[in-house]
């Protein structure tokens, strides 16, 4: 931690010191994630990322490094910090039926999910392991043979528990055949995520290892209930995505609308924690300019991060959905650009 | 003879790389009074001006500055009692 002196001297030689310490933080890790979980390497060559984020559903066999991503493994020896997202969100595996397997010599049962999620009008609705079936602990075999796995990387990664909760029960869940309000799912998440993060962190974890919850930060009341100061004392990070859907969206307004909700609500311990938003994007489809609107991101994130609160620390864009790259070409070069300056630098 | 105060103070304690950094420095000597000169100017006819009033330092104070990480500090304000640094984080 650097020092400052200062001394002040009269005429007989007579002296006064005052010292102060500061810190100069890292520089925010711009980071990317490729449509489809696909191999970003070509995409980050000759840009300064540092940081990306990955999907993986605790249904899925292969959650570390993933079905076929040897470049995991690569990136993450080379220091690129690893956003896991592991949802309860059922997909990755064959069928949605129970499962048994094999984890380190014991053998585990894990029922079939029970619950739905994301259940919006119209559409069909995802099936996830339930909250209730994790706090039973039907789930343990999910999370043991997720971290057998885990430990076979060779480097620690953040375990982002979950996408975006608020997505998730924003039209309520259903669980074994009983309905839940989206307040009440979020109550009964965040007893399944802390009982998620205690299994985790009861066991030998490779050395970096972080956890946070993953919550789009749209809805300040779900932001508010999904953040208790319990529950946060056991996580590392605040997390929420940052989408520009409209031509009136502009960096600042976009990347602060949840860290004022979070400094307004949210108590010591979680404002303690840094900010990893695991998304951000830019909608082409209402904001054309879809380079020049990246282009004043930079400015955005280091406005935000000179303000009190929590410091945003890693910015992952997402490159797929709303935030898909168009053209690509163009998009990649600007993104690579806003990497290059401060406080990316 | 009494030793001279400082007491120094940054804007925050966390900074971003690149980052403007001001360093507020309060200092004094409780050795230090006000010494007012008074001027008047008298001609041959006894015509005397108006008084007019310097103040002056005498034996002003020396601030210095050093940090251990290498970074320069520049004077940007001093008053004599209140001085204001900046450095890049």
């Amino acid at each position: 931690m650097p020092r400052v002196t200062v001394t002040v001297r009269d005429n007989g030689g007579r002296t006064a010191t005052a010292t102060v310490d500061y810190t100069v933080g890292q520089p925010v890790l711009g980071g990317y994630y490729l449509s489809g979980g696909a191999d970003p390497t070509a995409d980050m060559a000759g840009g300064n990322f540092r940081s990306l984020t990955q999907y993986r559903s605790f249904a899925d066999g292969y959650i570390f490094p993933g079905y076929n991503r040897p470049w995991l493994v690569t990136l993450g020896r080379a220091g690129i910090k690893m956003n896991m997202v592991l949802e309860l969100k059922h997909y990755g595996a064959p069928n949605t039926g129970p499962q048994t397997f094999t984890v380190d010599g014991v053998t585990y049962t894990v029922p079939a999910p029970a619950m739905t999620i994301q259940q919006r009008p119209g559409t069909t609705w995802p099936r996830a392991y339930g909250y209730s079936q994790v706090l039973a602990g039907q789930c343990d075999g999910l999370f043991a043979r997720a971290l057998s796995q885990y430990r076979t990387l060779g480097f620690g990664v953040n375990i982002q528990l979950a996408s975006e909760l608020d997505t998730d029960h924003e039209f309520g869940t259903t669980e074994a055949g009983v309905s839940y309000s989206w307040a009440s799912s979020d109550a009964r998440a965040v007893q399944a995520m802390t009982y998620i993060v205690n299994w985790f962190k009861a066991r030998s974890l490779p050395a970096g290892t972080t956890f946070s919850v993953g919550v789009g930060g749209f809805d300040r009341a779900c932001y508010q209930r999904t953040h208790p100061e319990a529950l946060m004392a056991k996580l590392d990070f605040l997390q929420w995505n940052v989408y520009a859907t409209s031509a009136t969206h502009t960096a600042l307004a976009r990347f602060r609308r949840t860290k004022d909700w979070a400094v307004a609500d949210l108590g010591p311990v979680a404002l303690s924690r840094p900010v990893l938003i695991a998304e951000w994007g830019v909608r082409v489809a209402e904001v054309p300019n879809q380079a020049g609107w990246i282009a004043t991101v930079p400015a955005a994130v280091a406005a935000l991060n000179a303000e009190r609160g929590p410091r945003i620390a890693r910015t992952n864009y997402f490159n797929s959905g709303w935030g898909t790259l168009s053209p690509k070409s163009v998009g990649l070069a600007a993104l690579k650009a806003a990497y290059a300056v401060r406080p990316y630098v | 003879m009494a030793a001279p105060t400082v007491t120094a103070a940054l804007n925050a304690t966390v900074f971003n790389p690149g980052e403007t950094m001001t360093l507020m420095v309060t200092y004094g000597d409780p050795d230090t009074r006000p010494v007012t000169v008074t001027i008047v100017v008298t001609d041959a006819q006894g015509n005397r001006s108006a008084p007019v009033d310097v103040v002056a330092v005498i034996d002003p104070l020396t601030l210095t500055v050093s940090d251990d990480s290498g970074r320069t500090w520049s004077k940007v304000s001093d008053n004599g009692a209140v001085a204001a640094y900046r450095a890049v984080a």
